[in-house]
């Protein structure tokens, strides 16, 4: 067995295998709780602000979802509203719900099914993919009208990068660990 | 160099939730004691169900840079878009270095993903001895690469929410965003369908 601070790789395939586990739960809690502050900035604020000939137009995060389902699009709709709302909330919130609990040694009823339901819904995360996809949206809005940048465009960039450091902040072989420690 | 145990051989299945090993267990549906999750030596019926998902892919693919995934009515004009006419008005309008990301998110890296796992697949199938640790790597890497092709669904998301200017211009979606949108779902549940450990299976 190798120690839990260090990294290993399969010998075949050279796959990492373990990452270190000693991370802390208070960090993780802290980034979590950042994450969901982030998530309501994104929300709460217009994306982008556009104006082209004295009208004026905003659009929010779930606005852009909402664009595909107005003009029945419902899959895309759904699609866009998983990757960018529903997947980061529950990713979020679903955390909070496992390490809270944790962090004073208790275990959150239903932990194994929330943990799953966590390991299903990750790769579903786009946000950073959106970002992008809203940056080359403004750069094409850019030449017809004046494109003024929301408050949730820099939220939504920062809660790119603090997403990033939650995961992997909380791998299953962290979390795990975690469990392990509180079960003993 | 002598093949490594693997768990297989040595009667150990891996959870792939949490990644605890534990002792296979003659029973029917074993699931992980820590996590609950199912628990199988290699994920069912994994070849068949990634082939399904590729070919499905692939076909829409055609229709996905075909079809027109917008378009926008002035009241001069009706213009159509297709992803490829997209990226030379990126191109045309002076900022090429995103029409460069656009070209390579939307139509390079749908199309190296689905060559990729059918790759991996066919030699997958085909028990090929030959540069497995490199057909792991690529698998691992297209994996990985394969969300960024929705960058163009998201591009258009925010034009069709912001160019609702009554009378003025008006963008509506096309079929062709819906293409694109199911060859990036498609692709990713045929990667996570896959089991990478088939590329190590013994040759017959």
């Amino acid at each position: 067995m190798a120690p839990a601070s260090q990294s290993t790789r399969c010998a075949r395939c050279r796959a990492p295998l373990q990452r270190p586990e000693n991370g802390s739960i208070d960090a993780a809690i802290a980034v979590a709780l950042c994450a969901l502050i982030l998530f309501f900035l994104s929300n709460a604020y217009p994306l982008v602000v556009i104006q082209a000939n004295g009208a004026t137009r905003a659009t929010t995060l779930i606005g852009a979802a909402g664009a595909f389902y107005s003009q029945d699009h419902i899959g895309l709709g759904l699609l866009v509203f998983i990757t960018t709302v529903l997947g980061p909330i529950l990713q979020i919130t679903g955390i909070l719900y496992l390490l809270i609990p944790l962090r004073r040694g208790r275990q959150a009823p239903g932990q194994d099914t929330v943990f799953r339901l966590l390991a299903q819904v990750r790769p579903w995360i786009f946000v950073e993919v959106f970002m992008l996809g809203a940056l080359v949206a403004l750069v094409r809005l850019s030449a017809y009208a004046r494109v003024i940048p929301g408050v949730a465009l820099w939220s939504c960039g920062l809660l790119m990068f603090t997403l990033a450091a939650l995961t992997s902040r909380t791998t299953p072989g962290q979390f795990w660990h975690w469990v392990d420690r509180c079960r003993t | 160099m002598r093949a490594p145990a693997t768990g297989k051989s040595l009667g150990l299945l891996v959870c792939l939730q949490c990644r605890a090993t534990v002792r296979a267990l003659h029973v029917a549906y074993p699931r992980c004691p820590r996590c609950y999750a199912h628990l199988y030596d290699r994920k069912p019926h994994s070849l068949a169900l990634t082939a399904a998902l590729l070919l499905c892919a692939a076909i829409l693919y055609i229709p996905a840079n075909l079809l027109p995934v917008m378009y926008t009515r002035t009241i001069f004009d009706e213009e159509q878009d297709t992803i490829m006419s997209g990226v030379l008005v990126l191109l045309h309008s002076g900022s090429w270095p995103i029409a460069v990301l656009v070209f390579i998110a939307s139509i390079v890296v749908p199309l190296l993903k689905i060559i990729a796992l059918s790759v991996v697949l066919f030699s997958a199938w085909r028990r090929s001895p030959r540069y497995r640790t490199q057909r792991s790597e690529l698998f691992r890497m297209v994996e990985y690469i394969g969300r960024w092709s929705m960058l163009d669904v998201y591009a258009i998301s925010l034009l069709v929410a912001l160019v609702q200017i009554q009378s003025l211009a008006f963008v509506a979606v096309g079929w062709g965003a819906l293409a694109f949108g199911a060859v990036v779902i498609l692709t990713m549940f045929a990667a996570r369908t896959f089991d990478e450990r088939l590329l190590w299976e013994t040759p017959p």
